[in-house]
């Protein structure tokens, strides 16, 4: 382990990867901070600029990106009562009504300060928890894989907002269906491309995760604006930053908040599918439950312990979530779906023998993430008032400009118009389905992972002579199987305890009635 | 009006059947006709789980108990005209760029963007579109070497 920290930090430690990490923190802030752009977004734009530095900047630059749009979307939570991203919901809260009493400062420094602490206990754990899960994962055959991708589909499906499970479902399967068109590279058969030739390849990756995110994402603001975005972004009227510092008592009081919720974070952003958002959710209810009476009110109007414990547990989670992507090759998230097809057009196959393989890929996007958060707390903390500008942006210029930064994105990867064609195309069905409330995330993992259980599940079969014996010839294989069905099943039981209570609702209305 | 819990399964219903109806086309090579796994196995499974799952949803909102209606704020028609219009205008810029070249295209689809977006004030207008085209192009070209189409017509 020693020499792949020396490594990542030779790697990172040159000059330009440095500026890489500098670089990418500022602009996933830039990014992150306007409302409704979130990291995948942030992300998305970057890769075309990714492709031409090469994979070790490459993943350095996303992964500056990643934890500095969640940093920005704090900033936003905080300051305007406008999340960027989901994962920073929990920290508008507390974060907000700080603001509103005159302590924009001092909350943003509690965010930076916690953001800091849960990013660098997530950074340690992930350093210790990678190689020990990359080993163990060497044993694993094509079998796991299958089911391992069908648990990581089925817990992002799962894990969805609630009520939305079928919806998510769905969108998994479209993806998968997605990764279906073009050349069968087992067989060479044709598959949904109707004749056309810029079909042949299959659909671009790049293309779909620009569709469905930066474009639709720009465009659903644009036929849907939220009111908050409006009056932000046209009359600036962010409120004063005032002071950030914090006394001793603050920080004494907030030290072991941010330490359980970074470990929590941490915990759940491992987990397939959960992520940041329930994450933070789940830190903030456990701190507001844990916390004496006296303290418990002050949840929701302004409590520094609300605005920490979210705000550690959401960056501890983003580096959670690079767990399953380095040592299984699975991600966990639409962000890391993202980058696991960017490694993946990298010529890199993520999984547990990244780390044999490219091991100075592996080791530098956990030694950049350490720097990514002293990045953070050094150089964005004193630039929030600057950055705070940014919510002033005019919409119109901002709107366009993305829709550009996108189309020509992509086209630069394929000079092909017919992708800029179709790319219209994908985001016009991603804004529609995103108006009908259907999440997006899901048909990017769908998408991505399609190709690698379609090349597993017939290694599999194969292997069992065509049986799908497979699935329960061996312990590890039927484990994860299981598990995967309990978590297919878990929403059931949501399901049917509200229609319990709706039943009981509407007989209680009934005897009411009568 | 269909429901809007409605409509997206059963949009998704026609998509998937269509899905399925090809699927079953998939033309079989002569070495696959013995294989447990082909080409169209894994579309055909997902075809008829995609279904199973649209049905699913159709059924259970349907079999809802007191039904809400759902919070739809009704979208403003001055925004379905400016979002349409923005990808009408992108779809110009896809057919344009290549025949007219990047400078022009990018600086006049910057321009109408803007104009589409309700943005008035000349001087975004005019700043926020032919230098951010130029610089771009500068960068791209001249810095990173990456090429740029000039243009058909021109050349």
């Amino acid at each position: 382990m020693f020499d792949g920290i020396m490594l990542g930090l030779s790697t990172v430690l040159d000059f330009n990867n440095l500026m890489y990490v500098i670089a990418g923190c500022l602009v996933g802030t830039f990014i992150g901070m306007l409302p409704g752009l979130g990291p995948i977004t942030a992300i998305a734009l970057m890769i075309p600029i990714t492709y031409s530095i090469g994979a070790d900047s490459g993943m350095i630059l996303m992964a500056g990106v990643y934890y500095g749009a969640i940093f920005g979307g704090s900033t936003s939570s905080i300051l305007i009562n406008a999340p960027g991203v989901a994962g920073t919901v929990a920290s508008s809260f507390d974060g907000y009504p700080l603001a509103k009493q005159g302590h924009a400062g001092k909350a943003l420094a509690i965010a930076a300060y916690s953001s800091f602490i849960g990013g660098t206990i997530g950074a340690i754990l992930l350093m210790v928890a990678a190689p020990l899960l990359a080993k163990v994962s060497l044993s694993f055959q094509s079998p796991d894989y299958v089911v391992l991708m069908f648990l990581g589909l089925t817990a992002i499906a799962a894990f969805s907002n609630k009520g939305q499970f079928l919806k998510a479902m769905m969108m998994t399967v479209f993806g998968l269906m997605l990764a279906t068109v073009g050349i069968d590279p087992s067989s060479g058969t044709e598959r949904f491309t109707f004749g056309q030739a810029d079909l042949l390849d299959g659909i671009s990756f790049l293309l779909i995760a620009m569709a469905t995110f930066a474009l639709a994402e720009a465009l659903i603001n644009v036929v849907k604006p939220e009111k908050k975005d409006a009056k932000s972004l046209n009359d600036s009227d962010t409120p004063q930053i005032g002071s950030t510092k914090l006394t001793k008592d603050e920080v004494k009081d907030m030290a072991p908040v941010v330490g359980r919720s970074s470990f929590l974070g941490f915990i759940v952003g491992v987990l397939p599918g959960a992520g940041a958002t329930i994450a933070s959710f789940m830190a903030y209810a456990t701190e507001r439950n844990l916390a004496p009476k006296g303290l418990k009110e002050k949840f929701g109007k302004g409590s520094l312990r609300g605005l920490a414990a979210p705000e550690s547990a959401n960056n501890a989670a983003c580096t959670g979530s690079f767990v399953p992507l380095l040592t299984l090759g699975i991600p966990g998230s639409g962000t890391t779906a993202i980058m696991l097809g960017a490694l993946i057009a990298y010529g890199i196959q993520p999984g547990p023998m990244l780390m044999q393989e490219n091991p100075s890929v592996f080791w530098s996007v956990i030694v950049s993430m350490y720097f990514g958060n002293i990045v953070l707390l050094i150089l964005n903390l004193p630039l929030i008032p600057y950055f705070a500008k940014v919510l002033a942006m005019p919409k119109s210029v901002l709107t366009v400009m993305i829709l550009f930064f996108s189309l020509i994105g992509v086209y630069l990867v394929s000079f092909n118009t017919f992708d800029l064609f179709m790319m219209v195309g994908v985001a016009l069905v991603a804004l529609v389905l995103r108006l009908l409330a259907f999440p997006m995330a899901p048909l990017l993992l769908g998408f991505i992972l399609g190709d690698m259980i379609e090349r597993n599940f017939r290694r599999s079969m194969m292997i069992s002579d065509g049986s799908l014996s497979f699935l329960w010839d061996r312990p590890l294989t039927l484990s994860i199987f299981i598990l995967s069905i309990l978590v297919l099943l878990f929403p059931l039981k949501d399901y049917l305890k509200q229609r319990r209570a709706d039943k009981t609702a509407s007989k209680l209305q009934q005897e009411q009635v009568q | 009006m269909m429901n809007r819990e409605l409509l997206g399964p059963s949009l998704f219903l026609a998509l998937f059947t269509l899905y399925a109806v090809v699927a079953w086309q998939i033309p079989l090579l002569p070495f696959e006709e013995y294989e447990t796994v082909t080409s169209a196995t894994l579309p055909k499974v997902y075809a008829v789980f995609g279904i199973v799952v649209c049905l699913l949803s159709i059924g259970s909102t349907l079999l809802k108990p007191n039904e809400k209606a759902a919070e739809n704020q009704p979208l403003e028609k001055s925004h379905i005209v400016r979002t349409l219009g923005l990808l009408v205008l992108m779809v110009i810029y896809s057919a344009m760029l290549e025949p007219v070249g990047f400078l022009i295209s990018t600086s006049a689809f910057l321009l109408v963007g803007f104009f589409v977006m309700g943005e008035k004030r000349k001087k975004i207008l005019l700043f926020a579109s032919i230098p951010v085209a130029v610089v771009f192009w500068f960068l791209m070209t001249q810095v990173l070497g990456i090429y740029l189409v000039p243009g058909d017509l021109w050349s």
